[in-house]
């Protein structure tokens, strides 16, 4: 129960600051990679409920 | 001596009404004077005398008056929601003069953070509403559920009473703490989730907090079917058990006891009869104080969810499309959440029901 409430406060802070950097990124070519590695931080976010 | 005096003296005898008299005043309390019309001696009288316990038009009234100040408090939230959605539109406009596209994006997204907080503060107090309600409603049941099979073992039902009363003991425990630790904060974590998805541009977690609320709903589901199965199942074996008892009982009194034994016979049956209406008239007290307990928290619910619905239609023509699709699932999250307490108070007016189908008579 309590792991569960740790996981979501986690994922609710970096998903918000995750969005708020990639407003803040410079448009360059590497803002792409940036943004697809982003995702897998989430995506490890997501999956950090397994451990 | 009449029926009447037999039942009202044995409801002194076997009642503790110190119990049954604090459970209607706080019941009164939770629904601001709807649950007064159904006090234990109110529904006795009736049944005595025939008469009919529902005064339609004082309830109804009641229950619009209730309604109508939930709408009137939940609509609050409604102006606040709604300004900073206005203030979200005229930045839009606005962003042209401001040059920079990452500033006015980042105000945009201040905007909803304030809409997320404004809505996850109200959706948690209709959270703790919610726990808090169907606290209540076990508290009832822990109240009655002992008045109920001691008066079911007074009408002779041993079998009944020592079998259902350790298994509704323990299903009543263990429903209430899986929909206190896993039901509810599945949907709560849905719900945070949901508001989650309408601050990002790309959709990270939509699918996730949707299987979290088909999860928490599906569990429910779930739950309630095997309880009732097994309840249900368990009081048909032991009301056959105990109706041979009782049968064999009476008629050895009848033919064995030379002489009076008819009589005394007829005595029993008579008395078995009476403590069986009394049973009745606590079983529909208990029926009718869970509806009551029920009702409040799921109309001061769907008042809100109706709020957010409407704020979801009004927004939509101003914020931008994610934000109002999520004000709008908030309101489903509501409905879900007014179901989940709906059908575990169902089950709770089961279990009475059960238990009033056990006596017969």
């Amino acid at each position: 129960m309590n792991s569960i409430i740790i996981w979501v406060r986690g994922l609710f802070m970096l998903i918000l600051s995750v969005t708020f950097l990639e407003i803040l990124l410079p448009d360059s070519s590497m803002a792409k990679y940036v943004k697809f590695i982003f995702s897998v931080i989430i995506l490890a976010g997501i999956l950090n409920i397994l451990k | 001596m009449n029926y009447k005096d037999i039942i009202e003296k044995q409801m002194k005898n076997y009642l503790d009404t110190g119990d049954t008299d604090s459970l209607s005043e706080y019941a009164g309390r939770i629904s601001k004077g709807i649950s007064d019309n159904f006090t234990l001696d109110k529904i006795l009288n009736a049944t005595v005398n025939g008469e009919s316990i529902f005064d339609n038009r004082e309830i109804i009234e009641n229950i619009k008056a209730l309604f109508l100040y939930e709408i009137r408090s939940a609509l609050v939230i409604a102006v606040e929601i709604i300004t900073v959605c206005l203030f979200i539109g005229l930045l839009k406009n606005l962003s042209s003069s401001f040059g920079k596209s990452g500033i006015n994006q980042i105000a945009n997204l201040i905007c909803a953070v304030v809409i997320v907080g404004l809505t996850l503060t109200n959706f948690n107090d209709i959270y703790n509403l919610t726990l808090d309600s169907i606290k209540t409603i076990t508290y009832t049941m822990e109240i009655l559920l002992p008045v109920l099979i001691s008066l079911l073992i007074a009408m002779g039902r041993v079998t009944s009473g020592t079998v259902m009363s350790p298994l509704l003991m323990a299903v009543l425990t263990g429903f209430q703490s899986i929909i206190k630790n896993i039901v509810l904060p599945l949907l709560f974590a849905s719900t945070i989730f949901t508001l989650l998805n309408c601050l990002t541009e790309k959709d990270y977690v939509n699918q996730l907090s949707k299987f979290l609320r088909k999860a928490s709903l599906f569990i429910c589901g779930l739950l309630i079917s095997i309880i009732t199965g097994i309840i249900t199942i368990q009081g048909i074996i032991v009301k056959s058990a105990d109706s041979l008892l009782l049968d064999t009982a009476k008629y050895s009194l009848d033919k064995f006891i030379p002489i009076v034994g008819g009589f005394a016979s007829d005595t029993v049956e008579l008395f078995l009869r009476c403590m069986g209406s009394i049973k009745n008239v606590v079983g529909v007290f208990g029926i009718i104080t869970i509806i009551i307990l029920m009702l409040c928290p799921i109309i001061k619910i769907m008042a809100v969810a109706i709020v957010y619905k409407i704020i979801g239609i009004l927004t939509e023509a101003i914020a931008p499309p994610k934000l109002s699709s999520g004000i709008n699932e908030i309101g489903s999250a509501l409905i879900a959440m007014a179901a989940i307490l709906f059908f575990s108070s169902l089950l709770f007016v089961l279990f009475i029901t059960c238990i009033i189908n056990l006596g017969g008579s």
